[in-house]
C-alpha cells in the first residue's frame, strides 16, 4: 500500500523536477529573450490570439448551445441523429485541413482564420449540449410535466441546470482546441503567437519558438483549470452529488 | 371527486389499452388501480393529468372536463407521484418541495411555512433537510420527500404510480402506515396505481382491479376477497385471501361481533393484545407465543376478554365465509 | 482562388507524389499508434491495481493533451536539438506516441475497471489465475472500450502528424505547407482534403474493427 503511494508522489516529484529543469535550462540559454527584447510585439500578438480565440468560441458558444438545445426538442428529435453524426464525422476532420480548406474558400486574412476557428469549436460544444440534455433522467422531466412545469420551465429549471456539466465540459474542450488550432492561423494570416513559432522553424531559432510555445502551453493549460474550476463552480452541488453517486455505484 | 366516463384509449391501429372504463372517485376517497403489469392501469392514471391523451370519452375532475382545463393549470392542481420519486437532482430538497408554489407566486414566508408543515407531517425535521439535495437522502427519505412535493400547492386530487414500489419491504411497510395517517388528516382524493394487493388491501378504501384495459371488479377491499366477481378476481386475489383478509379486521372487531364485556380485573401474567390491532397481527401472536389465550386491553389498558385461535376461527365463519354465501 | 476542375487537374497532375505523402502519413501514424498501445495498454491495466499513481498519470496525461501540437513541436525542438533531431521523423514521433496516451491509458484503465465485479469474482471462483482472469475475462470484455481509445488516438494522430510536416516529418502536411508558401491554393486543398479523407477511413475502419473485437454475447 505505501510502496504504491510512494511510486504516485515519486512519478509527480519527477515531472515538476522536469518542468523546473525545462525553464531552468530554458532560461539560462536566454530562450525568453523575445520576450524582454520586444514587449510590445509579444502583448500585440498574445492580443491577436485571444482576438482569434474569444470572437471565434463565443459566436460558437452562442450558436451552438441553443442549436443544441432545439435539437433536442420533441418536434425537431427526428433531426437529432443527423446532427450528432454530422458532429462525429466533422470531428474527426483536422484542425490544420479546416483552416486550409477556410484559405481556398475565403482566401487569407484574420477572417478566414476566425470562420475555421468558429467552425472547430462548434462541434464540441453541440455535441455536449444534446448529449447533457440527453442524459437527463426521464422520470424528472415526466415528474415535472405530471406537475404542471411549461417546457420553457422544464427546460431552465430541470434541463439545463442537469446539463450544464457536460454543456461546460464542452466549451472547454473547444476554448482549449480553439487555443492551440489559432496558433496554426499565422499560416492562413491569421496572426496570434503562432508567428513566433514558425518563425522560429524556419529561422532554426530557439529564443523565437520557446518564447511563442511557452506562452501558447502556459495559455491551453490555464485556461483548461480555468474551466474545471468554473465547472465546479457553475454546476449545482446537487448534481456533482449525483454524478458522484452514479459513479461510485460502478 | 374524479368521474371517467365511458374512457376509452386507443393506440394507432387497433390496440385498445383503455377501454370503455367508466368509475367515479369520490371526495376524499383512496382508491387504487391494481393489476398484472401491462393492463393499463398506469396510462388510466396518467390520462387524468393528461400525460397520456383521451381518444374517446371524458374525466372530469372536480366536475371541470380536462378538455375544458389547459393542461399546465390542470397539473398544477393535481399533485402527481412516481416511482422514482423524480425529484429534481439540481435542487435543494426544500427548493424540490416548493416548486409547484413557487410556480404559483407563493411569497417566501408562505413557502418556508408550507415546507416545515409538511416535513413535520413525514416526520422528517424541516431544518436537517431544507439545504440538503436528493442525493443525499436514502431511498426512503426521498419517497417521502416526493410525496409531500406533490401535496405541496394543496390540492384536492393526487395520482400516485406505484410510489412506494422500489423500496425495501420493511421501509414500504412503514410509509406506507405514515401515508395512510396523513391521509385520515388531510383527506386528499386519492388515485393510486399497484401491482401489489396486500398494498392495495392495506391502503385502499375501494379497489378497482384492472385487466387488459377493463374494470374487473370495483369494490372495496372486503368485497374484493370475499365476493370475488370472476374467475381473474379470485385467482388475482389468491388462494389466502381469507388470510389477507384478515388484515382488514382488528380486534376490536371481533370484540364487537360478540359482545364481549368490559371488565376491570387485575392483568394477570398473561400476554396482552391492544384491541385496535389486526387479526393478521393477532393471530401470529397466537401462534408464536404458543400461549393459548391472549388478553384483550382497549386504549385505557381495560381487560376485554381473551382471545383464542377457536375465537378468531369462529369470527371468520361468521364474517368471511359467511359472507360468501 | 480555386475551382473543382482545377482541383481535379492538379490531383492528377501530382497523383505519384499524393500517394506517397498518403503512406507516409499513414507510416507514421500506424508506428506511432502501435508503440503507443505497447506502452499505453500495460501501463492502463497496471493502474487498474494502483489507484493513486492512476490518479496522478490521467491527471498529468489530461494535462499534457491540452498542449497544442504546434507549441509541443516548438517546445521539443530546442530539446532535441541537443542529440541532433530538432527536426524531422523522430520528434514528430515522439509526439504523437506521447498525445496517444492519454486516450488509450484512460480507455483501458476504465475498461478493466469497469468487468462487473460479479464477473470478476466467478472467475476467480472457478480458479482462474489473475493472469488468466485478465486474457480471458477481463481484457474481452473491456476490449470495445479499448479500442475506442486507439480509434480516437489515431484519429488525433493523423491531425497532428499534418501539423508534423512543418517540422520536416513529411506526409500530407507537405501538401498545405508548400502550397502555402508557394501561394498554391490547389494543393493546399488536396492535402487538406487528403487529410480529412485519412482521418475518415481510419475513423470508420477502427469503428469496423471494434465492433469485430466486440465479443458477440456483449455486442
Amino acid at each position: 500500500m505505501n510502496a504504491k503511494k510512494t511510486l504516485a508522489t515519486t512519478t509527480k516529484i519527477i515531472l515538476w523536477l522536469l518542468v523546473i529543469v525545462f525553464f531552468w535550462w530554458a532560461l539560462s540559454n536566454h530562450m525568453f529573450s523575445k520576450i524582454v527584447e520586444q514587449p510590445a510585439q509579444f502583448i500585440s500578438l498574445l492580443e491577436t490570439h485571444l482576438k482569434l480565440v474569444s470572437i471565434s468560441a463565443g459566436i460558437a458558444i452562442l450558436t451552438s448551445i441553443p442549436l443544441g438545445i432545439l435539437i433536442t426538442r420533441p418536434k425537431f428529435r427526428k433531426f437529432e441523429w443527423l446532427i450528432v453524426n454530422t458532429a462525429n464525422l466533422g470531428q474527426t476532420i483536422p484542425s490544420l485541413a479546416i483552416l486550409a480548406l477556410a484559405m481556398g474558400f475565403l482566401g487569407i486574412g484574420i477572417k478566414a482564420a476566425i470562420v475555421a476557428l468558429y467552425i472547430y469549436s462548434l462541434l464540441p460544444i453541440l455535441q455536449n449540449t444534446i448529449a447533457g440534455l440527453d442524459s437527463v433522467n426521464p422520470a424528472t422531466k415526466d415528474a415535472a410535466k405530471g406537475m404542471g412545469l411549461t417546457s420553457t420551465q422544464i427546460l431552465f429549471r430541470v434541463e439545463l441546470p442537469s446539463a450544464a456539466y457536460s454543456i461546460l465540459a464542452g466549451v472547454r474542450t473547444a476554448v482549449v482546441l480553439n487555443i492551440g488550432t489559432a496558433a496554426l492561423a499565422y499560416l492562413i494570416g491569421g496572426g496570434g503567437l503562432g508567428v513566433w513559432i514558425f518563425t522560429g522553424i524556419q529561422l532554426f531559432d530557439n529564443s523565437f519558438l520557446i518564447s511563442g510555445a511557452v506562452p501558447v502551453t502556459l495559455l491551453a493549460v490555464i485556461v483548461d483549470l480555468l474551466f474545471r474550476g468554473l465547472q465546479l463552480l457553475l454546476v449545482p452541488k446537487g448534481l456533482r452529488l449525483a454524478r458522484k453517486a452514479a459513479i461510485d455505484s460502478v | 371527486m374524479i368521474e371517467f366516463q365511458n374512457v376509452s384509449k386507443v393506440y394507432q391501429g387497433d390496440v385498445k389499452a383503455i377501454d370503455d372504463i367508466n368509475m367515479t372517485v369520490n371526495d376524499g376517497e383512496f382508491v387504487i388501480l391494481l393489476g398484472p403489469s401491462g393492463c393499463g392501469k398506469t396510462t388510466l392514471l396518467r390520462m387524468v393529468n393528461v400525460l397520456e391523451s383521451i381518444t374517446e370519452g371524458d374525466i372530469r375532475v372536480q366536475g371541470k372536463s380536462s378538455k375544458e382545463l389547459n393542461p399546465i393549470e390542470l397539473r398544477r392542481n393535481i399533485g402527481y407521484v412516481i416511482q422514482s420519486n423524480g425529484l429534481f437532482p439540481n435542487m435543494t430538497i426544500e427548493d424540490n418541495t416548493m416548486i409547484v408554489p413557487d410556480l404559483l407566486g407563493w411569497d417566501r414566508k408562505k413557502k418556508r411555512n408550507r415546507f416545515n408543515y409538511l416535513m413535520d407531517l413525514v416526520g422528517l425535521n424541516p431544518d436537517d433537510y431544507r439545504k440538503r439535495f436528493p442525493h443525499e437522502l436514502s431511498g426512503g427519505q426521498q419517497q417521502r420527500i416526493g410525496v409531500i412535493r406533490a401535496m405541496a400547492s394543496d390540492p384536492p386530487v393526487m395520482l400516485m404510480d406505484e410510489p412506494f414500489g422500489a423500496l425495501d419491504p420493511i421501509i414500504r411497510h412503514r410509509i406506507q402506515d405514515e401515508f395512510l395517517a396523513i391521509q385520515q388528516e388531510v383527506k386528499k382524493t386519492i388515485l393510486f396505481v399497484s401491482h401489489d394487493i396486500d398494498e392495495a388491501i392495506r391502503m385502499g378504501d375501494r379497489i378497482a382491479l384492472i385487466r387488459e384495459g377493463k374494470i374487473m371488479q370495483y369494490d372495496t377491499p372486503t368485497e374484493i376477497l370475499t365476493h370475488p366477481k370472476n374467475e381473474f378476481v379470485s385467482e388475482f386475489v389468491g388462494q389466502d385471501r381469507v388470510l389477507k383478509s384478515m388484515s382488514l379486521y382488528s380486534v376490536q372487531d371481533l370484540v364487537d361481533a360478540f359482545n364481549l364485556e368490559s371488565s376491570k380485573q387485575e392483568v394477570a401474567d398473561t400476554k396482552m393484545i391492544h384491541s385496535d390491532t389486526s387479526l393478521r397481527v393477532a393471530i401470529s401472536m397466537l401462534l408464536n407465543q404458543e400461549a393459548d389465550q391472549i388478553v384483550i386491553v382497549d386504549q385505557q389498558d381495560n381487560q376485554l376478554g381473551s382471545l383464542t385461535l377457536n375465537l378468531i376461527e369462529k369470527f371468520l365463519h361468521r364474517e368471511v365465509k359467511g359472507k360468501e354465501r | 482562388m480555386f475551382t473543382i476542375s482545377q482541383l481535379f487537374n492538379y490531383i492528377q497532375s501530382d497523383l505519384g507524389n499524393i500517394i506517397t505523402y498518403t503512406i507516409e502519413h499513414a507510416q507514421l501514424v500506424g508506428l506511432a499508434i502501435l508503440i503507443a498501445i505497447i506502452i499505453g495498454v500495460p501501463l492502463g491495466i497496471y493502474l487498474t491495481t494502483n489507484e493513486e499513481l492512476a490518479e496522478t498519470i490521467l491527471q498529468i496525461a489530461s494535462i499534457f493533451i491540452t498542449i497544442p501540437s504546434i507549441a509541443l513541436f516548438g517546445i521539443m525542438i530546442p530539446i532535441l536539438s541537443n542529440i541532433g533531431q530538432g527536426i524531422g521523423f523522430l520528434p514528430a514521433l515522439i509526439a504523437l506516441v506521447l498525445y496517444s496516451q492519454l486516450p488509450i491509458i484512460r480507455n483501458t484503465y476504465t475498461a478493466i475497471n469497469n468487468v462487473d465485479p460479479n464477473i470478476r469474482d466467478a472467475a476467480k471462483g472457478i480458479g482462474m489465475t489473475n493472469f488468466q482472469r485478465l486474457i480471458k475475462v477481463e481484457i474481452p470484455i473491456g476490449m470495445p472500450l479499448i479500442m475506442a481509445g486507439v480509434r480516437t488516438a489515431t484519429v488525433l494522430n493523423i491531425g497532428i502528424g499534418a501539423i508534423a510536416a512543418f517540422i520536416g516529418s513529411g506526409g500530407l502536411g507537405v501538401l498545405i505547407n508548400s502550397g502555402i508558401s508557394r501561394g498554391n491554393t490547389n494543393m493546399v486543398m488536396t492535402g487538406a482534403i487528403f487529410v480529412s479523407i485519412l482521418a475518415l477511413i481510419a475513423d470508420f475502419l477502427l469503428k469496423w474493427i471494434q465492433k469485430k473485437a466486440t465479443p458477440k454475447g456483449i455486442q
